[in-house]
């Protein structure tokens, strides 16, 4: 009796070292967490004048995650609290971009209409919530359990709900509905998958060699089954057909620099967790076909709804539904080059995004609209705004110059190389489609510059002088792409120097 | 002279920046920034010409056949096992693309004399016409892929813009058709890329990953070592530098063993050897720029919607990137593509060289007359080149040539009628002959030289193409003997639009549709003759005095042909 105490004791001795040294890991997420309170606390004691506040804790938070992620760089592996986590550098690239993502968020919202300034920096709810969702796509990047892949995922999601359905308007309310239920449905489908693969394995850890063994021993329907529901919830986040639908509701209802946020962080983190499960499964389960018909379907649903789409923010829900099906891609091909196309793909998507929803803010603020329509004639009464857009557009279609089209010629060039090993059909049609969907993407793109330049500009007084702050960050923004055009082998080296294995 | 193929590419794209950072109060400065830097590229790609070395016979994929070549590493980076990647900025002539870049300087210098009505949004306008400039003269020079490409694409933005914003009143439908279709082309291109560059290392950049031991020895002997290690498999795979290269990749002995598209050609997609479908990819991808049956739909919209200089550079030069694009590429990579395909490639020249002339009887449009006429013209390049003989390349290469100074001339002359009287219809004009001599001496000039009449250029290079077309069977049998006489059909046809449109609009008792064009109808103005009496005098030189041309490309085309050549194997 007394030696087994003895034991525990021991045992809750390593444990309790474990959690104090997996701390010392985790200085941004302690940050977050840090600014998150900050933030509730000034909102309660400050009464007046507090979006100066706000504005400073968040960004300083914000900037300062950024920074410890960025300190904490080393190409090794580390793994805290037994295994619950594995932080490499692939994660602490992402946490990097994200934090990026937080602060462009709030530039966003600085620069935002009235009514956004008004949500972000009013009152605290907005930021918190955006803390938290961060919080949580800090962990999904991190994961290596799936009860804390469930966990993280929730706390994403619950954020995003609350962000959505905040405000009391009949619109968001409704989207921010929908997507909860359609984001429980998934949760609960998800859980259900993992409760097969719990039952196949004992065990929820991705890494462990009972998983592994596990899920050998399985006869492959049962197995499918499974693997398919957990995949439901991560198609939810990813925003991947079929999981789909909520996005273009909610990106249109959310305000801009909200669905900034969740049109790349959310679906970043979603992927890395898709990555991993696909990386930590054995090579007898084939991912191939279930992922390539994901990717076909969302690509092509993706940019078919978009062609017929009124208003930017909606279109670009369904091009970031078709994007989604080309980060998947870098997952099919399950090789070294494919995991760094993805994530430079990934990468850059992220800054276009941000890119494209900080534009679409800028012009939203002087029409007070986000219809493609409303932004008739805009380019020539604003040309370095409307130019600035076009690259964008241009680098979402991918084509050069600029880094879209590397993006795409990395991801594409990995699945040839796939293809060429293991000269597997469903590579093929996904090659063949992924580049077709690129002409069909380009279609619902140039409206934008359609709109911008072909148009003349309507005549209800609407004040279109751009103010320098704008062109400055647009141009900050816009940049990257194409340096990284020009100069792509700058990232590519860095994602060379990237741990993939976890 | 240092980088005078870079002069030549990025004095547009300089004075482009300038007229961006021109203020509107100058306005007038727009046209001049313009016109003096093409004019100055016209200059440098005339003394690139005089200084060009006609006699260089050396193999068509070797980098010594090349002059004023530049190379520099653009960039480069590790794919891990799998070897690395590199980019060169890397441009340069032959005999091949002397005379595309020549035609290119002179189209856009001229096209820019034509754009002097522009008045809407002029910085706009000249701006992007000089960003279509650099990216149309790089196009024929890069020999890099992915330069080529990015030059390829980005073409499409600017002239989508141009189309869009100062064409006619189709002019959205019209610019994004041009755009998507263009793109469909790009992407079967980029399919192509991406697959070749996997395939195709660099020798000399391998050497060095490598670490051969190369002291004492030349460039060649190196290559020759490092092929000979590829083969046998000496070199790690790691250690391979893959290469975007445009001549590495039209030689054979530059593909790494077992890759997707070497030379053994054991792979296969859809059951078809890979190297054939990536021929035909390239071709598609190419056919739909030239444009050529039944790619070709996109041309007439673009046409009739594009203002006038649009027009010509379109007609003039875009065209051109197709059947450069299919010789430097399909053609240099894949001859035994090339050669399976010949007579799908000589059918469907033949059919773009009918269908195509017959869709011009058929026009009621003056615009688009030409415009069919074009992709008339257009399938004699296919039909030269699927002879595969010095005679049908060097035809096909001429026939891009003449093509570009007589329809520059065509589309020049109907924007002079369009200014006047905005109204294109062949129906509404009659006997135009009285009122406006001179400007229909130099219709007649131009109906004479499309339609073929000896002395003017058109007819050297038809004639040549049927020579070329001919020979075929007897010498290689890559296409049938009964593709060139239906082809000749295509002349006959020809001459009937051509002077029954002169019939109609210029013969007769003077008659026009509306009275309000009697004042506004003038002759020829001064700026109009600057434009058109240097293209007829070159169309008279090169029908007259064909060497001038055949000399500059000779040499590069027999090394050409030996190598696409499948008797020479």
């Amino acid at each position: 009796m007394r030696a087994v105490l003895a034991q525990q004791n021991i045992s809750l001795t390593n444990f309790l070292n474990q959690v104090a040294e997996g701390l010392g890991y985790l200085q941004p997420e302690i940050t977050l967490v840090a600014t998150l309170i900050l933030l509730l606390l000034f909102d309660l004691i400050f009464k007046k004048n507090k979006a100066f506040g706000f504005t400073a804790i968040a960004s300083i938070g914000f900037a300062l995650v950024g920074v410890l992620a960025l300190l904490q760089w080393s190409s090794e592996t580390v793994s805290l609290f037994g295994g619950m986590l594995s932080l490499t550098n692939f994660s602490l690239l992402l946490k990097v971009a994200f934090s990026f993502g937080g602060l462009v968020t709030l530039l966003i919202a600085w620069r935002g209409k009235d009514e956004i300034k008004a949500e972000f920096f009013k009152s605290g709810e907005t930021l918190i919530m955006l803390a938290a969702l961060l919080l949580g796509a800090f962990f999904m990047t991190m994961t290596m359990n799936l009860l804390l892949v469930y966990v993280s995922i929730e706390l994403v999601s619950i954020a995003s709900y609350i962000l959505t359905g905040l405000t009391g308007d009949r619109k968001r309310s409704e989207a921010g509905i929908k997507y909860l239920i359609f984001g429980a449905a998934s949760s609960a489908i998800m859980l259900y998958g993992m409760s097969w693969l719990y039952g196949f394995t004992g065990t929820l850890q991705l890494d462990s060699d009972s998983f592994y063994a596990g899920l050998t021993a399985v006869p492959m329907l049962p197995l499918i089954i499974a693997m398919v529901l957990t995949l439901a919830g991560f198609l939810f986040k990813l925003g991947a057909f079929p999981l789909h639908i909520w996005s273009p509701d909610v990106y249109e209802a959310t305000p801009t620099p909200t669905v900034a946020m969740f049109s790349a962080i959310p679906k970043l983190a979603a992927l890395t967790i898709v990555f991993r499960l696909v990386q930590l499964t054995p090579d007898t389960f084939d991912w191939v076909p279930i992922l390539t018909i994901v990717a076909i379907a969302s690509m092509t649903v993706g940019n078919f709804s978009a062609l017929w789409q009124k208003d930017a923010k909606r279109m670009l829900a369904y091009s970031s539904i078709a994007h989604a099906g080309f980060l998947l891609v870098g997952i099919i091909t399950h090789s070294e080059t494919g995991n760094e196309a993805m994530l430079f793909y990934g990468l850059v998507y992220l800054i276009m995004n941000f890119a494209a929803f900080f534009l679409i803010n800028q012009f939203e603020s002087i029409t007070g609209s986000t219809k493609i329509d409303s932004l008739k004639g805009l380019g020539r009464s604003m040309p370095f705004a409307g130019v600035l857009m076009v690259l964008v557009m241009v680098s979402l279609t991918g084509l050069p110059p600029t880094a879209g089209f590397n993006a795409k010629l990395y991801i594409f060039s990995a699945l040839w190389e796939a293809f060429g090993q293991q000269e597997n059909s469903w590579l093929l049609w996904l090659f063949i489609f992924g580049l077709f969907n690129t002409v069909v993407s380009l279609f619902y793109y140039l409206k934008i510059p359609y709109m911008l330049f072909f148009k003349e500009l309507q005549p209800n007084g609407i004040q279109t002088k751009g103010r320098s702050a704008d062109y400055i960050i647009g141009t900050l923004l816009v940049l990257p792409l194409l340096l990284l055009f020009f100069r792509s082998d700058w990232f590519v080296d860095l994602m060379n120097t990237i741990n993939f294995v976890f | 002279m240092a980088h005078l193929l870079s002069f030549i590419v990025f004095i547009p794209l300089v004075g482009g920046l300038l007229v961006l950072l021109t203020p509107k109060t100058y306005e007038y400065l727009y046209k001049v920034v313009t016109l003096s830097s093409l004019g100055l590229t016209l200059l440098l790609s005339i003394y690139l010409v005089a200084g060009f070395d006609t006699g260089l016979q050396e193999a068509i994929n070797t980098e010594q056949q090349l002059q004023f070549a530049e190379k520099a590493d653009w960039f480069s980076f590790s794919l891990g096992s799998l070897g690395e990647i590199s980019v060169d900025y890397f441009l340069g002539v032959d005999g091949i693309n002397v005379t595309m870049l020549v035609l290119a300087a002179l189209v856009l210098f001229i096209g820019a004399i034509s754009s002097w009505n522009i008045k809407k949004h002029q910085k706009g306008y000249f701006g992007l016409y000089l960003l279509l400039s650099t990216s149309v003269l790089g196009c024929f020079v890069a020999l890099d892929f992915f330069l080529f490409y990015l030059f390829f694409e980005f073409m499409l933005l600017p002239m989508y813009f141009l189309i869009g914003i100062w064409g006619g009143p189709r002019k959205e439908y019209a610019a994004i058709k041009f755009f998507l279709y263009t793109l469909v082309g790009s992407v079967f291109i980029l399919i192509v890329m991406i697959g070749l560059y996997n395939s195709v290392y660099d020798p000399l950049k391998t050497a060095e990953a490598a670490n051969l031991s190369v002291s004492g020895m030349n460039t060649e002997q190196i290559i020759e070592a490092v092929q000979q290690q590829v083969e046998s498999g000496a070199i790690a795979k790691e250690d391979l530098v893959k290469s975007f290269n445009m001549l590495h990749m039209a030689n054979d002995a530059n593909y790494i063993p077992g890759s997707f598209l070497d030379k053994a050609g054991l792979s296969t997609v859809f059951g078809q050897p890979a190297r054939w479908i990536a021929f035909l990819a390239l071709l598609i991808g190419f056919a739909i720029k030239l444009p050529s049956f039944p790619f070709h739909t996109w041309l007439p919209d673009a046409h009739v919607e594009a203002p006038t200089p649009i027009s010509v550079v379109l007609a003039g030069i875009l065209l051109k990137i197709g059947g450069y694009g299919i010789i430097r590429t399909a053609y240099a990579m894949f001859p035994d593509g090339a050669y399976h395909y010949a007579w799908l490639i000589g059918f469907v020249g033949i059919f773009s060289i009918i269908y195509g002339a017959m869709n011009a009887l058929a026009q009621k449009d003056l615009k688009k007359l030409i415009a069919y006429s074009s992709v008339s013209h257009m399938g004699f390049v296919l039909l030269g080149l699927s002879a595969m003989t010095v005679e049908g390349i060097s035809g096909a290469m001429y026939q891009m040539f003449s093509h570009g100074l007589i329809s520059a001339m065509l589309f020049l002359l109907v924007g002079v009628l369009y200014d006047r009287t905005h109204d294109r219809m062949i129906e509404n004009y009659g006997g135009l002959a009285s009122q406006l001599p001179k400007f229909t001496v130099f219709v007649t000039i131009a109906f004479f030289a499309s339609l073929g009449l000896p002395g003017f250029s058109g007819f050297v290079a038809e004639l040549t193409v049927f020579i070329g077309a001919f020979k075929s069977e007897a010498t290689n049998g890559a296409i049938p003997f009964w593709m060139p006489i239906v082809g000749t059909l295509g002349l006959i046809l020809g001459a009937g639009y051509y002077l029954w449109t002169l019939q109609r609009m210029f013969m007769g008792k003077f008659w026009v549709k509306d009275k309000h064009w009697l004042s506004t109808l003038k002759d020829l103005e001064l700026r109009e003759y600057i434009m058109l009496v240097p293209l007829v005098a070159l169309t008279l030189l090169f029908g007259i005095y064909p060497a001038l041309l055949f000399d500059l490309i000779n040499a590069s085309v027999i090394s050409f042909v030996d190598h696409i050549s499948p008797l020479a194997k």
